[in-house]
Protein backbone atom coordinates (compact mmCIF):
# COMPACT_ATOMS: atom_id res chain seq x y z
CA UNK A 1 0.00 0.00 0.00
CA UNK A 2 1.38 3.30 -1.23
CA UNK A 3 2.23 6.09 1.55
CA UNK A 4 -0.59 9.05 0.85
CA UNK A 5 -0.70 12.33 1.97
CA UNK A 6 -3.89 14.26 3.33
CA UNK A 7 -4.95 14.63 -0.43
CA UNK A 8 -4.60 10.67 -1.02
CA UNK A 9 -1.50 11.10 -3.35
CA UNK A 10 1.36 8.63 -3.09
CA UNK A 11 4.30 10.37 -1.10
CA UNK A 12 6.82 8.01 -2.74
CA UNK A 13 9.50 9.23 -4.73
CA UNK A 14 10.28 7.92 -7.96
CA UNK A 15 11.80 4.40 -7.48
CA UNK A 16 15.22 3.41 -10.04
CA UNK A 17 12.79 0.54 -11.64
CA UNK A 18 11.09 1.41 -14.86
CA UNK A 19 7.50 3.32 -15.22
CA UNK A 20 5.17 3.84 -18.12
CA UNK A 21 3.34 6.66 -19.56
CA UNK A 22 -0.05 7.78 -18.39
CA UNK A 23 -2.04 7.42 -21.79
CA UNK A 24 -5.73 8.29 -22.04
CA UNK A 25 -6.30 5.17 -23.86
CA UNK A 26 -5.65 3.03 -20.79
CA UNK A 27 -7.73 5.37 -18.29
CA UNK A 28 -9.76 2.53 -17.67
CA UNK A 29 -6.82 -0.11 -16.60
CA UNK A 30 -4.99 2.35 -14.25
CA UNK A 31 -8.68 2.73 -12.68
CA UNK A 32 -9.51 -0.85 -12.07
CA UNK A 33 -10.70 -1.72 -9.01
CA UNK A 34 -7.68 -3.31 -6.96
CA UNK A 35 -4.41 -2.85 -7.25
CA UNK A 36 -3.53 -6.39 -8.28
CA UNK A 37 -5.26 -5.88 -11.50
CA UNK A 38 -3.54 -1.99 -12.05
CA UNK A 39 -0.50 -2.72 -13.97
CA UNK A 40 2.90 -3.48 -12.22
CA UNK A 41 5.33 -1.07 -12.84
CA UNK A 42 7.32 1.41 -10.16
CA UNK A 43 5.73 4.65 -11.76
CA UNK A 44 4.15 7.14 -14.39
CA UNK A 45 4.49 9.72 -16.46
CA UNK A 46 2.29 12.32 -18.03
CA UNK A 47 2.26 15.25 -19.77
CA UNK A 48 1.83 18.01 -18.28
CA UNK A 49 -0.07 20.01 -20.54
CA UNK A 50 -2.38 17.29 -21.03
CA UNK A 51 -3.51 18.37 -17.30
CA UNK A 52 -3.94 22.53 -17.44
CA UNK A 53 -7.49 21.93 -17.06
CA UNK A 54 -9.97 22.33 -14.13
CA UNK A 55 -11.67 19.36 -15.26
CA UNK A 56 -12.11 16.80 -17.68
CA UNK A 57 -11.89 12.59 -17.26
CA UNK A 58 -8.20 13.07 -17.75
CA UNK A 59 -7.27 14.87 -14.82
CA UNK A 60 -9.69 12.70 -12.93
CA UNK A 61 -8.38 9.81 -13.97
CA UNK A 62 -4.69 10.78 -13.16
CA UNK A 63 -5.92 12.00 -9.28
CA UNK A 64 -6.96 8.31 -9.11
CA UNK A 65 -3.99 7.27 -10.09
CA UNK A 66 -1.90 9.49 -7.87
CA UNK A 67 -3.25 7.31 -4.95
CA UNK A 68 -1.39 4.10 -6.28
CA UNK A 69 1.74 5.50 -8.18
CA UNK A 70 4.70 8.28 -7.97
CA UNK A 71 4.29 10.72 -10.66
CA UNK A 72 6.67 12.51 -13.25
CA UNK A 73 5.09 15.39 -15.13
CA UNK A 74 6.81 15.62 -18.44
CA UNK A 75 6.35 18.77 -20.35
CA UNK A 76 6.35 19.61 -24.05
CA UNK A 77 5.77 23.09 -24.30
CA UNK A 78 8.00 25.41 -22.15
CA UNK A 79 10.56 25.83 -24.72
CA UNK A 80 12.64 27.15 -22.27
CA UNK A 81 15.21 28.06 -24.91
CA UNK A 82 13.34 30.41 -26.72
CA UNK A 83 15.43 33.54 -27.00
CA UNK A 84 12.15 35.78 -26.33
CA UNK A 85 11.70 34.67 -23.27
CA UNK A 86 9.92 32.14 -21.00
CA UNK A 87 6.32 31.77 -21.62
CA UNK A 88 4.74 33.02 -17.59
CA UNK A 89 1.23 32.11 -18.93
CA UNK A 90 2.13 28.70 -18.96
CA UNK A 91 5.11 28.72 -16.42
CA UNK A 92 1.43 29.19 -14.19
CA UNK A 93 -0.16 26.44 -15.71
CA UNK A 94 2.77 24.18 -14.99
CA UNK A 95 2.64 25.49 -11.43
CA UNK A 96 -0.76 24.80 -10.73
CA UNK A 97 -0.74 21.35 -12.38
CA UNK A 98 2.43 20.63 -10.17
CA UNK A 99 0.48 21.56 -6.52
CA UNK A 100 -2.33 19.67 -7.65
CA UNK A 101 -0.87 16.42 -8.60
CA UNK A 102 2.17 16.49 -6.70
CA UNK A 103 5.04 15.14 -8.82
CA UNK A 104 8.18 13.48 -7.89
CA UNK A 105 9.83 14.92 -10.79
CA UNK A 106 9.26 17.47 -13.11
CA UNK A 107 11.03 17.50 -16.62
CA UNK A 108 11.11 19.72 -19.77
CA UNK A 109 13.19 19.31 -23.18
CA UNK A 110 16.46 21.23 -24.01
CA UNK A 111 14.70 23.11 -27.39
CA UNK A 112 13.15 25.87 -28.47
CA UNK A 113 9.55 26.43 -29.74
CA UNK A 114 8.52 29.73 -29.84
CA UNK A 115 9.32 33.06 -31.58
CA UNK A 116 7.30 36.29 -31.92
CA UNK A 117 4.73 35.13 -30.28
CA UNK A 118 4.22 31.82 -32.52
CA UNK A 119 4.70 28.80 -31.22
CA UNK A 120 5.52 25.86 -33.21
CA UNK A 121 4.25 22.83 -31.03
CA UNK A 122 7.53 21.08 -31.71
CA UNK A 123 10.93 20.49 -29.76
CA UNK A 124 12.94 22.73 -32.32
CA UNK A 125 16.74 21.97 -31.91
CA UNK A 126 19.14 24.89 -30.38
CA UNK A 127 22.61 25.78 -31.73
CA UNK A 128 25.56 24.27 -29.52
CA UNK A 129 26.93 27.99 -28.27
CA UNK A 130 27.87 29.82 -25.56
CA UNK A 131 24.59 32.14 -25.86
CA UNK A 132 22.42 29.14 -26.22
CA UNK A 133 23.80 27.96 -22.79
CA UNK A 134 22.92 31.05 -21.45
CA UNK A 135 19.60 31.62 -22.35
CA UNK A 136 18.82 28.51 -21.66
CA UNK A 137 20.14 28.27 -18.31
CA UNK A 138 19.00 31.54 -17.59
CA UNK A 139 15.64 30.81 -17.93
CA UNK A 140 15.53 27.26 -16.43
CA UNK A 141 16.73 29.01 -13.31
CA UNK A 142 13.59 31.40 -13.44
CA UNK A 143 11.18 28.49 -14.20
CA UNK A 144 12.89 26.19 -10.86
CA UNK A 145 12.90 29.74 -9.15
CA UNK A 146 8.92 30.07 -10.31
CA UNK A 147 8.05 26.56 -10.26
CA UNK A 148 9.64 26.05 -6.39
CA UNK A 149 10.87 22.43 -8.01
CA UNK A 150 14.43 21.30 -9.74
CA UNK A 151 13.74 20.81 -13.52
CA UNK A 152 15.03 17.73 -15.30
CA UNK A 153 15.87 18.77 -18.64
CA UNK A 154 16.19 16.39 -21.68
CA UNK A 155 18.22 15.98 -24.86
CA UNK A 156 16.37 16.17 -27.69
CA UNK A 157 15.85 13.81 -31.04
CA UNK A 158 18.22 15.92 -33.93
CA UNK A 159 17.93 16.13 -37.47
CA UNK A 160 19.97 18.93 -38.28
CA UNK A 161 23.14 20.41 -36.80
CA UNK A 162 23.93 24.44 -36.49
CA UNK A 163 27.12 25.62 -38.31
CA UNK A 164 27.37 27.95 -35.29
CA UNK A 165 27.89 25.52 -33.21
CA UNK A 166 31.23 24.40 -31.60
CA UNK A 167 30.23 22.25 -28.27
CA UNK A 168 28.98 19.33 -28.60
CA UNK A 169 25.68 18.58 -27.29
CA UNK A 170 27.45 17.01 -24.02
CA UNK A 171 29.36 19.90 -23.16
CA UNK A 172 26.30 21.79 -24.06
CA UNK A 173 24.01 20.15 -21.43
CA UNK A 174 26.86 19.93 -18.97
CA UNK A 175 27.27 23.83 -18.64
CA UNK A 176 23.59 24.26 -18.44
CA UNK A 177 23.30 21.93 -15.32
CA UNK A 178 26.76 23.49 -14.35
CA UNK A 179 24.74 27.17 -14.82
CA UNK A 180 21.65 26.12 -13.45
CA UNK A 181 21.29 23.48 -11.34
CA UNK A 182 19.18 21.47 -13.27
CA UNK A 183 19.27 17.70 -13.77
CA UNK A 184 19.55 15.74 -16.67
CA UNK A 185 16.68 13.23 -18.23
CA UNK A 186 18.48 11.44 -20.09
CA UNK A 187 16.56 9.96 -23.57
CA UNK A 188 18.84 7.08 -24.94
CA UNK A 189 16.54 7.17 -27.83
CA UNK A 190 16.86 10.27 -28.67
CA UNK A 191 20.79 9.75 -28.53
CA UNK A 192 20.82 7.09 -30.72
CA UNK A 193 18.49 8.85 -33.29
CA UNK A 194 20.71 11.99 -33.03
CA UNK A 195 23.64 10.32 -33.51
CA UNK A 196 22.62 7.72 -36.46
CA UNK A 197 21.28 10.84 -38.14
CA UNK A 198 24.12 12.99 -37.59
CA UNK A 199 27.20 10.69 -37.46
CA UNK A 200 27.78 11.43 -33.68
CA UNK A 201 29.58 8.72 -30.74
CA UNK A 202 26.26 7.77 -29.31
CA UNK A 203 29.22 6.19 -26.10
CA UNK A 204 30.93 9.53 -26.42
CA UNK A 205 27.73 11.41 -25.64
CA UNK A 206 27.07 8.88 -22.27
CA UNK A 207 30.92 9.62 -21.42
CA UNK A 208 30.59 13.22 -21.84
CA UNK A 209 27.56 13.49 -19.22
CA UNK A 210 28.23 14.19 -15.81
CA UNK A 211 27.65 11.45 -13.77
CA UNK A 212 25.47 13.06 -10.98
CA UNK A 213 23.15 15.03 -13.11
CA UNK A 214 21.52 12.22 -14.52
CA UNK A 215 18.08 11.34 -12.62
CA UNK A 216 15.78 10.22 -15.08
CA UNK A 217 16.09 7.95 -17.88
CA UNK A 218 13.86 7.46 -21.23
CA UNK A 219 13.62 4.74 -23.80
CA UNK A 220 11.26 4.53 -26.87
CA UNK A 221 10.84 3.35 -30.70
CA UNK A 222 11.97 5.01 -33.40
CA UNK A 223 10.86 4.41 -36.98
CA UNK A 224 13.73 4.72 -40.17
CA UNK A 225 12.56 7.17 -43.21
CA UNK A 226 15.31 6.32 -45.64
CA UNK A 227 18.61 7.40 -44.09
CA UNK A 228 17.07 9.33 -41.23
CA UNK A 229 15.41 8.28 -37.82
CA UNK A 230 12.60 9.18 -36.90
CA UNK A 231 12.02 9.63 -32.99
CA UNK A 232 8.16 9.03 -33.30
CA UNK A 233 7.76 6.71 -29.61
CA UNK A 234 5.90 4.27 -31.73
CA UNK A 235 7.33 1.06 -31.40
CA UNK A 236 9.48 -0.98 -29.28
CA UNK A 237 12.49 0.19 -27.83
CA UNK A 238 15.19 -1.41 -30.52
CA UNK A 239 17.94 -3.78 -29.75
CA UNK A 240 20.66 -0.94 -30.08
CA UNK A 241 18.89 1.30 -27.86
CA UNK A 242 18.71 -1.57 -25.14
CA UNK A 243 23.07 -1.88 -25.66
CA UNK A 244 23.00 1.80 -25.62
CA UNK A 245 20.98 2.02 -22.06
CA UNK A 246 23.39 -1.06 -20.55
CA UNK A 247 26.00 1.23 -21.07
CA UNK A 248 24.23 3.95 -19.28
CA UNK A 249 23.52 2.19 -16.29
CA UNK A 250 27.18 1.30 -16.20
CA UNK A 251 28.02 4.63 -15.63
CA UNK A 252 24.83 6.71 -14.24
CA UNK A 253 23.66 3.60 -12.06
CA UNK A 254 20.29 2.26 -11.72
CA UNK A 255 18.35 5.53 -12.37
CA UNK A 256 14.33 5.54 -12.85
CA UNK A 257 13.59 4.45 -16.40
CA UNK A 258 10.38 5.29 -18.90
CA UNK A 259 9.25 3.32 -21.79
CA UNK A 260 7.73 6.43 -23.78
CA UNK A 261 5.16 5.40 -26.39
CA UNK A 262 2.85 8.17 -28.01
CA UNK A 263 1.71 7.02 -31.02
CA UNK A 264 0.10 3.89 -32.19
CA UNK A 265 -0.17 3.21 -29.03
CA UNK A 266 -0.30 -0.66 -27.84
CA UNK A 267 -2.03 -2.45 -25.13
CA UNK A 268 -1.22 -1.79 -21.90
CA UNK A 269 0.63 -5.27 -21.11
CA UNK A 270 2.83 -4.29 -24.19
CA UNK A 271 4.20 -1.10 -22.54
CA UNK A 272 4.32 -3.50 -18.92
CA UNK A 273 6.61 -6.37 -20.86
CA UNK A 274 9.03 -3.33 -22.21
CA UNK A 275 8.97 -2.42 -18.84
CA UNK A 276 9.58 -5.49 -17.40
CA UNK A 277 12.65 -5.38 -19.19
CA UNK A 278 14.17 -2.46 -17.95
CA UNK A 279 13.52 -3.80 -14.52
CA UNK A 280 14.98 -6.99 -15.23
CA UNK A 281 18.45 -4.66 -16.38
CA UNK A 282 18.09 -2.17 -13.12
CA UNK A 283 17.41 -5.43 -11.04
CA UNK A 284 21.00 -6.68 -12.47
CA UNK A 285 22.59 -4.02 -12.24
CA UNK A 286 21.85 -3.67 -8.33
CA UNK A 287 22.59 -7.50 -8.15
CA UNK A 288 26.28 -6.07 -9.43
CA UNK A 289 26.28 -4.01 -6.67
CA UNK A 290 25.18 -5.95 -4.11
CA UNK B 1 27.11 35.45 -36.21
CA UNK B 2 23.88 35.53 -36.27
CA UNK B 3 22.14 36.08 -32.46
CA UNK B 4 20.27 33.00 -31.14
CA UNK B 5 16.87 35.13 -31.72
CA UNK B 6 17.95 35.82 -35.41
CA UNK B 7 18.75 32.29 -35.68
CA UNK B 8 14.88 30.97 -34.54
CA UNK B 9 13.65 34.20 -36.50
CA UNK B 10 14.84 32.99 -39.68
CA UNK B 11 14.75 28.75 -38.74
CA UNK B 12 10.74 30.03 -37.59
CA UNK B 13 10.62 31.50 -41.52
CA UNK B 14 11.23 28.18 -42.73
CA UNK B 15 8.57 26.60 -40.56
CA UNK B 16 6.04 28.29 -41.98
CA UNK B 17 7.37 28.88 -45.46
CA UNK B 18 4.46 27.13 -47.28
CA UNK B 19 5.26 24.62 -50.02
CA UNK B 20 7.98 26.68 -51.73
CA UNK B 21 10.93 24.39 -51.25
CA UNK B 22 13.49 27.28 -52.18
CA UNK B 23 12.14 29.98 -49.17
CA UNK B 24 12.94 26.88 -47.18
CA UNK B 25 16.30 25.77 -48.77
CA UNK B 26 17.39 29.70 -48.35
CA UNK B 27 16.16 29.47 -44.74
CA UNK B 28 18.23 26.73 -44.02
CA UNK B 29 21.74 28.16 -45.15
CA UNK B 30 20.54 31.35 -43.46
CA UNK B 31 20.74 29.30 -40.05
CA UNK B 32 23.66 27.31 -41.14
CA UNK B 33 21.73 24.28 -40.53
CA UNK B 34 23.33 20.30 -41.66
CA UNK B 35 22.03 18.70 -43.83
CA UNK B 36 19.32 21.50 -45.02
CA UNK B 37 17.30 18.91 -46.37
CA UNK B 38 15.90 17.46 -42.79
CA UNK B 39 14.82 21.01 -42.06
CA UNK B 40 11.45 19.40 -43.70
CA UNK B 41 11.08 16.61 -40.84
CA UNK B 42 10.21 19.71 -38.71
CA UNK B 43 8.11 21.24 -40.95
CA UNK B 44 6.38 18.25 -40.90
CA UNK B 45 6.35 17.32 -37.39
CA UNK B 46 5.03 21.34 -36.72
CA UNK B 47 2.47 21.21 -39.48
CA UNK B 48 1.22 17.41 -38.17
CA UNK B 49 0.97 18.29 -34.59
CA UNK B 50 -1.38 21.41 -35.39
CA UNK B 51 -3.80 19.74 -37.99
CA UNK B 52 -3.82 16.97 -35.95
CA UNK B 53 -5.44 19.24 -33.11
CA UNK B 54 -7.59 20.46 -35.27
CA UNK B 55 -8.81 16.55 -36.42
CA UNK B 56 -9.08 15.57 -32.79
CA UNK B 57 -11.48 19.12 -31.81
CA UNK B 58 -13.21 18.53 -34.88
CA UNK B 59 -14.23 15.38 -36.10
CA UNK B 60 -17.99 15.69 -37.50
CA UNK B 61 -16.78 19.15 -40.22
CA UNK B 62 -13.81 16.51 -40.93
CA UNK B 63 -15.88 13.90 -41.81
CA UNK B 64 -18.46 16.27 -43.91
CA UNK B 65 -16.17 18.26 -45.90
CA UNK B 66 -13.25 15.33 -45.98
CA UNK B 67 -9.73 15.05 -45.29
CA UNK B 68 -8.21 16.72 -48.60
CA UNK B 69 -10.43 20.21 -47.84
CA UNK B 70 -9.52 19.91 -43.96
CA UNK B 71 -6.27 19.92 -44.57
CA UNK B 72 -6.58 22.95 -46.72
CA UNK B 73 -8.64 24.43 -44.41
CA UNK B 74 -6.12 24.05 -41.15
CA UNK B 75 -3.80 25.05 -43.63
CA UNK B 76 -4.98 28.44 -44.01
CA UNK B 77 -6.38 28.55 -40.69
CA UNK B 78 -2.68 28.41 -39.03
CA UNK B 79 -1.44 31.13 -41.36
CA UNK B 80 -4.01 33.50 -40.34
CA UNK B 81 -4.13 32.21 -36.55
CA UNK B 82 -0.87 30.52 -35.82
CA UNK B 83 -0.66 28.76 -32.10
CA UNK B 84 0.34 30.62 -29.76
CA UNK B 85 0.28 28.66 -27.16
CA UNK B 86 2.58 25.59 -26.09
CA UNK B 87 -0.99 23.50 -25.48
CA UNK B 88 -2.50 22.31 -28.31
CA UNK B 89 -5.44 22.02 -26.96
CA UNK B 90 -6.45 25.69 -27.98
CA UNK B 91 -5.30 25.67 -31.50
CA UNK B 92 -8.81 25.38 -32.34
CA UNK B 93 -10.55 28.16 -30.24
CA UNK B 94 -10.45 30.24 -33.26
CA UNK B 95 -11.44 28.23 -36.26
CA UNK B 96 -15.22 28.85 -36.04
CA UNK B 97 -14.34 32.69 -36.34
CA UNK B 98 -11.74 32.06 -39.20
CA UNK B 99 -14.32 30.33 -41.35
CA UNK B 100 -17.22 32.41 -40.28
CA UNK B 101 -15.34 34.62 -42.24
CA UNK B 102 -12.90 32.48 -45.33
CA UNK B 103 -17.05 30.89 -45.70
CA UNK B 104 -18.90 33.85 -45.84
CA UNK B 105 -21.79 34.05 -47.96
CA UNK B 106 -20.71 31.25 -49.64
CA UNK B 107 -22.88 27.70 -49.87
CA UNK B 108 -20.52 26.11 -46.95
CA UNK B 109 -21.12 29.04 -44.54
CA UNK B 110 -23.30 26.68 -42.03
CA UNK B 111 -19.80 24.50 -41.40
CA UNK B 112 -18.44 27.56 -39.02
CA UNK B 113 -21.40 26.71 -36.79
CA UNK B 114 -20.76 23.30 -36.85
CA UNK B 115 -17.59 24.22 -35.54
CA UNK B 116 -18.60 26.74 -33.28
CA UNK B 117 -20.47 23.59 -31.93
CA UNK B 118 -17.84 20.92 -31.89
CA UNK B 119 -15.16 23.43 -30.13
CA UNK B 120 -18.19 24.28 -27.82
CA UNK B 121 -17.84 20.31 -27.13
CA UNK B 122 -13.63 20.88 -26.89
CA UNK B 123 -13.94 23.60 -24.53
CA UNK B 124 -16.71 22.04 -22.14
CA UNK B 125 -14.71 18.68 -21.89
CA UNK B 126 -11.84 20.71 -19.59
CA UNK B 127 -13.96 22.57 -17.26
CA UNK B 128 -14.94 21.51 -13.50
CA UNK B 129 -17.89 19.88 -12.36
CA UNK B 130 -19.72 21.73 -9.77
CA UNK B 131 -22.16 20.20 -7.11
CA UNK B 132 -25.49 20.53 -8.32
CA UNK B 133 -28.71 21.67 -6.81
CA UNK B 134 -31.78 20.19 -6.53
CA UNK B 135 -35.31 21.86 -6.79
CA UNK B 136 -35.56 22.36 -3.52
CA UNK B 137 -32.97 25.08 -2.68
CA UNK B 138 -35.88 27.09 -4.08
CA UNK B 139 -37.98 26.63 -1.16
CA UNK B 140 -35.26 28.48 0.96
CA UNK B 141 -36.49 31.72 -0.59
CA UNK B 142 -39.99 33.02 -0.23
CA UNK B 143 -42.43 33.06 -3.37
CA UNK B 144 -41.71 37.00 -3.71
CA UNK B 145 -37.98 36.77 -3.87
CA UNK B 146 -37.80 33.83 -6.71
CA UNK B 147 -37.96 36.61 -9.61
CA UNK B 148 -35.06 38.18 -8.36
CA UNK B 149 -33.07 34.82 -8.29
CA UNK B 150 -30.00 34.47 -10.30
CA UNK B 151 -28.85 31.47 -11.21
CA UNK B 152 -24.90 30.14 -11.78
CA UNK B 153 -24.66 27.21 -13.83
CA UNK B 154 -22.51 24.45 -14.50
CA UNK B 155 -19.31 25.76 -15.73
CA UNK B 156 -19.11 23.42 -18.91
CA UNK B 157 -22.35 24.33 -20.08
CA UNK B 158 -22.06 26.18 -24.09
CA UNK B 159 -24.99 27.47 -25.67
CA UNK B 160 -25.02 27.59 -29.32
CA UNK B 161 -27.33 29.04 -31.51
CA UNK B 162 -27.36 29.07 -35.65
CA UNK B 163 -29.71 29.43 -38.97
CA UNK B 164 -28.40 26.09 -39.90
CA UNK B 165 -29.83 22.93 -38.65
CA UNK B 166 -25.76 22.59 -37.13
CA UNK B 167 -27.23 19.83 -34.32
CA UNK B 168 -28.63 17.38 -36.82
CA UNK B 169 -25.81 17.58 -38.64
CA UNK B 170 -23.86 16.61 -35.76
CA UNK B 171 -26.31 14.27 -34.75
CA UNK B 172 -26.53 12.42 -37.98
CA UNK B 173 -22.44 12.54 -38.62
CA UNK B 174 -21.70 10.47 -35.46
CA UNK B 175 -21.03 7.59 -38.04
CA UNK B 176 -19.26 7.36 -41.70
CA UNK B 177 -21.30 7.90 -44.98
CA UNK B 178 -24.11 10.06 -43.04
CA UNK B 179 -26.99 11.61 -45.69
CA UNK B 180 -26.62 15.20 -46.11
CA UNK B 181 -29.06 17.18 -43.63
CA UNK B 182 -31.04 19.65 -45.67
CA UNK B 183 -29.65 23.08 -44.40
CA UNK B 184 -32.99 24.79 -45.43
CA UNK B 185 -34.33 23.16 -42.45
CA UNK B 186 -33.17 25.69 -40.94
CA UNK B 187 -32.47 27.96 -37.02
CA UNK B 188 -31.25 25.19 -34.06
CA UNK B 189 -30.27 25.73 -30.83
CA UNK B 190 -28.86 23.54 -27.83
CA UNK B 191 -26.64 23.15 -25.47
CA UNK B 192 -23.28 21.39 -24.53
CA UNK B 193 -21.97 20.34 -21.24
CA UNK B 194 -19.66 17.81 -19.28
CA UNK B 195 -21.43 15.40 -17.45
CA UNK B 196 -20.16 12.38 -14.55
CA UNK B 197 -17.23 13.07 -17.53
CA UNK B 198 -19.22 12.39 -20.71
CA UNK B 199 -19.83 15.06 -23.33
CA UNK B 200 -23.99 15.65 -23.57
CA UNK B 201 -25.11 17.77 -26.70
CA UNK B 202 -28.79 18.74 -26.45
CA UNK B 203 -31.18 20.24 -28.93
CA UNK B 204 -33.27 22.33 -26.99
CA UNK B 205 -36.30 24.20 -27.35
CA UNK B 206 -35.80 28.06 -28.51
CA UNK B 207 -37.95 29.79 -25.12
CA UNK B 208 -35.78 27.02 -22.97
CA UNK B 209 -32.37 28.26 -24.99
CA UNK B 210 -33.39 32.05 -24.38
CA UNK B 211 -34.04 31.41 -20.57
CA UNK B 212 -30.91 29.98 -20.10
CA UNK B 213 -28.84 32.01 -22.43
CA UNK B 214 -30.02 34.86 -20.33
CA UNK B 215 -29.10 33.33 -16.65
CA UNK B 216 -25.78 32.46 -18.01
CA UNK B 217 -25.25 36.51 -18.80
CA UNK B 218 -26.20 37.39 -15.52
CA UNK B 219 -30.38 38.37 -15.77
CA UNK B 220 -32.49 37.37 -12.87
CA UNK B 221 -34.65 34.66 -13.39
CA UNK B 222 -37.67 37.26 -13.86
CA UNK B 223 -35.69 39.22 -16.19
CA UNK B 224 -34.96 35.58 -17.88
CA UNK B 225 -38.51 34.59 -18.32
CA UNK B 226 -39.57 38.09 -19.41
CA UNK B 227 -36.97 37.53 -22.25
CA UNK B 228 -37.88 34.17 -23.44
CA UNK B 229 -41.79 35.09 -23.25
CA UNK B 230 -42.34 32.29 -21.39
CA UNK B 231 -45.41 31.67 -19.12
CA UNK B 232 -45.99 30.21 -16.08
CA UNK B 233 -47.00 26.76 -16.35
CA UNK B 234 -44.02 26.66 -19.10
CA UNK B 235 -41.91 27.59 -16.28
CA UNK B 236 -42.38 25.35 -14.15
CA UNK B 237 -41.04 23.04 -17.13
CA UNK B 238 -38.10 25.02 -17.29
CA UNK B 239 -37.16 25.30 -13.45
CA UNK B 240 -37.34 21.47 -13.74
CA UNK B 241 -35.50 21.08 -17.14
CA UNK B 242 -32.59 23.09 -15.45
CA UNK B 243 -32.62 21.16 -11.87
CA UNK B 244 -33.18 17.53 -13.20
CA UNK B 245 -30.43 18.13 -15.59
CA UNK B 246 -28.32 19.03 -12.50
CA UNK B 247 -27.05 22.61 -14.48
CA UNK B 248 -27.72 24.32 -11.42
CA UNK B 249 -24.95 25.18 -8.96
CA UNK B 250 -25.67 28.41 -6.97
CA UNK B 251 -28.37 30.83 -6.66
CA UNK B 252 -27.77 34.54 -5.62
CA UNK B 253 -30.71 36.91 -5.08
CA UNK B 254 -29.81 39.92 -6.99
CA UNK B 255 -28.19 43.45 -5.19
CA UNK B 256 -30.48 44.84 -3.20
CA UNK B 257 -32.65 41.65 -2.64
CA UNK B 258 -30.41 39.95 -0.42
CA UNK B 259 -31.83 38.04 2.14
CA UNK B 260 -29.95 34.55 2.25
CA UNK B 261 -28.20 32.72 -0.45
CA UNK B 262 -27.98 29.04 -1.15
CA UNK B 263 -25.21 27.40 -2.64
Amino acid sequence: MANLDSRGLATEPIPARAGIGFRSVHHDAWSADGKSSRPAVGWIEAHTENYFHDGGAAARALERARADYPLSLHGVGLGLGSAEGVDRAHLARVRAAIRRFEPALVSEHACWGRVDGECFNDLLPLPYTDEAVRVLARQVREAQDFLGSQLLIENVSTYVTFAHSHLSEWEFLSAVVADSGCGLLLDVNNIFVSACNLGLDAHAFIAGIPRAAVQEIHLAGHARNGDVLIDDHGSRVCAEVWELYAAALARFGAQPTLIEWDTDIPPLATLVEEAHRADRMLEGLRGLAA
Amino acid sequence: MASLLELQRSFGAALRGGADSATVDDAARACGLEPPANLSIYRHNSDHAFRSALEIGFPVLRRRVGDDYFRQLAHHYRVACPSRSGDLHWAGQDFSVFLAEHLRGGDYAWLADLARLEWGREAAAVCAELPALGADALRKYPAEMLEHLTFTLQPSLRLVESPFPVFSVWFANQGENASPVDQSAGRECGMIRLRSNSMEVTRLAPDLFSCMDSLVHGATLGEAVTAANVGESRLIEVLGFLFSSSLVSSLTPAPGRRQGTSS
